[in-house]
């Protein structure tokens, strides 16, 4: 869990059991995460300039829930907004990913956290708690502490995601 | 807390800066995390974020910010890189 100590310093202490279980869902996120949706008619240019996302939301409502659309009552709008936005979103999702899985290499079991850091672990949990929520069909935020969902360890999981990022809130605030 | 602020920026929205960004509700964010965002972004003070996440949660959506289009796409990307459901549109 993270804890603020003297000065605001954060430090995170996690056990190998944690370590273990959030490399291996950050590494299936990073999975998830590298399935890109080109537009396929995007001409040079713009692949060049990393605007060749795709214009449409994905079919998979997991990947719809971290790339949603821009405007809600303006298709056209949606589509030229998430041409221009998806890769760099996108890869601003993979940076954060990929700092909290350098972190957790470190072998010891407490380390310091410096903001940039703090950052990147606020917004990768919360990635991960996003597809897993919406993977849980999660509908209600009272469900969010019932574990008699049909996917139990799932749920574990997201709650104990939950906790992680609450420890990291209050550390931060 | 003062109701100033929040005045304020709804007559910004009626007097010349026609677009606006809202942020939906959604059932898996978490409130402590949305007024988070709100104070660390947008630089509100903890009573405005916390009104704005509240009125997210309760009334399902809330205008968070406005301003020009350009600005209005930046604060719905910005909010997007946060995981909130964040939209934009012309007011009217």
């Amino acid at each position: 869990m993270f804890k603020s100590g003297i000065g605001g310093r954060i430090t995170l202490k996690l056990d190998d059991a944690e370590k273990q279980v959030l490399s291996q869902i950050f590494e299936q996120m990073d999975e998830l995460l590298q399935v890109t949706n080109f537009d396929k008619n995007a001409d040079p240019l713009a692949r060049m300039l990393n605007m060749d996302g795709s214009t449409e939301i994905s079919d998979d409502p997991a990947l719809a829930r971290l790339f949603p659309d821009g405007y809600s009552q303006d298709e056209h709008a949606s589509a030229d907004f998430r041409r221009f936005t998806e890769q760099d979103l996108r890869q601003a999702k993979i940076d954060a990913l990929n700092d909290v899985r350098l972190m957790l290499m470190d072998s010891n079991a407490k380390t310091s956290v410096t903001s940039v850091q703090a950052q990147s672990w606020l917004k990768a949990i919360n990635d991960v708690r996003l597809v897993l929520g919406t993977r849980l069909e999660i509908t209600d935020s009272s469900e969010r502490y019932n574990d008699s969902q049909e996917d139990e360890s799932g749920m574990h999981l997201y709650n104990y995601l939950t906790f992680l990022q609450g420890t990291l809130l209050d550390a931060l605030t | 807390m003062s109701a100033l602020p929040i005045e304020a920026v709804e007559l910004d929205v009626l007097t010349d800066r026609p677009w606006i960004t809202l942020v939906w509700n959604d059932p898996i964010n978490l409130m402590t995390y949305v007024t988070y965002v709100f104070q660390t972004y947008f630089g509100y003070d903890k009573p405005k974020a916390e009104k704005l996440m509240l009125d997210v949660h309760e009334k399902g959506r809330a205008v968070v910010s406005s301003g020009t289009r350009e600005e209005m796409e930046r604060d719905v990307a910005a909010m997007h890189s946060y995981g909130l459901w964040a939209t934009l549109q012309k007011d009217d």
